[in-house]
């Protein structure tokens, strides 16, 4: 299990985006909290809190002990909305979840090791999955899923039917490749026709309207 | 360079920036990236150079995604030309961006020489931009 933290939060009775900007505006963050046989509930945050917690936790995989009105529930994070540019929290997803229910999430891949074809033939590793999908009870969500790349050469690759997560039914597609260490890249030659390049335009997806290339050759005359 | 093979139009007109980029503002594809602060056009030319410039920091190793592509034409009327006579010919092709928007993403080199390659390619560049991480969301 991974490791509890402890988040308190407001009630927050107005909705809309001209309440939420007030909000953000006084410190806090919207929130909102749903999950299995509950009523879905608006919340506030304050965003001095969250970023206490936030950057030092596996975001999809992290239970908090939300507490909200003295009551205290159970909930993983599963959605942040950020500012575009500033990369502030916006909005926060909370879903609430139950000891004895089973809960879908994606907990992400952490690769381990030096890959062989990376260490002694300059090849470049690529991980192409970050994040596994995986159905578990709350007592066993895992932080991370460690897969270790040590013995991969050049053209080998690993898939998520080559790896096993302990109390978790594994839900993405088995042939779906997590990484692959490709062969270095050749340097490549420059390309001498630039200027032709440039010159040739695209062909046309439509057909040309009659009289079209024959004015802009006149325009171009009468100029 | 990057240029559209196939288009149903030969010009557009000018257009505005207004916003910022609600797609395309995250790390996607590697585990850095240049992020772009402005508003602007990016010509094939400029993301050719940042390209280039990345490779050159990056020797041969790691890998570049280049996030963005020109695919709107930009028309020039020639040199010593009276104004007027309806819009020039198309010169080259610009990648509109939005702030927020990640250009460019590098995988499969340390963080140093990641950050080097993109202040590079930053400097080719006709906006303000910033070195975003996964981990910054």
């Amino acid at each position: 299990m991974t490791e509890t933290l402890v988040l308190v939060a407001e009630r927050r009775t107005e909705s809309g985006k001209g309440s939420a900007r007030k909000l953000r505006a006084s410190g806090f963050v919207p929130a909102v909290v749903y999950g299995h046989n509950r009523e879905t509930q608006s919340l506030a945050v304050a965003h001095v809190e969250l970023d206490k917690v936030l950057h030092r936790i596996a975001r999809g995989s992290t239970v908090f002990d939300l507490t909200v009105d003295g009551q205290t529930v159970q909930a993983l994070i599963r959605e942040i909305q950020r500012h575009p540019t500033k990369k502030t929290v916006t909005h926060l997803d909370f879903y609430e979840i139950h000891a004895g229910e089973s809960i879908t999430l994606d907990v992400p891949i952490t690769l381990e090791g030096s890959p062989e074809g990376v260490r002694n033939a300059g090849g470049v590793l690529e991980q192409f999955l970050r994040a596994l999908e995986i159905e578990v009870l709350p007592r066993d969500i895992p932080e991370h899923v460690v897969v270790d790349v040590t013995n991969l050469g050049i053209g080998r690759s690993l898939h998520v039917s080559d790896i096993t997560v302990p109390n978790a039914k594994v839900l993405s597609d088995p042939h779906s490749t997590i990484c692959t260490v490709v062969p270095p890249r050749v340097e490549e030659e420059p390309v001498p026709e630039l200027a032709e390049e440039e010159a040739a335009e695209p062909e046309l997806i439509r057909k040309a309207r009659e009289g079209e290339e024959e004015s802009e050759e006149g325009e171009a005359a009468g100029e | 360079m990057l240029a559209p093979k196939r288009v149903k139009y030969r010009k557009q007109m000018k257009g505005r920036t207004k916003g910022h980029a609600t797609r395309g503002n995250s790390v996607a594809f590697g585990h850095v990236g240049l992020m772009t602060l402005d508003p602007g056009w990016i010509t094939s030319r400029q993301i050719e150079a940042a390209r280039v410039a990345m490779t050159r920091v990056m020797k041969r190793g790691g890998r570049i995604w280049i996030r963005i592509f020109p695919d709107k034409p930009i028309t020039k009327k020639p040199a010593e030309t009276r104004m007027g006579k309806g819009k020039g010919n198309p010169e080259g092709w610009v990648a509109v961006v939005k702030p927020g928007r990640v250009m460019f993403e590098l995988e499969g080199v340390s963080e140093d020489v990641a950050r080097s390659a993109l202040s590079h390619a930053a400097t080719k560049l006709p906006v303000k931009t910033r070195i975003i991480t996964r981990e910054d969301g």
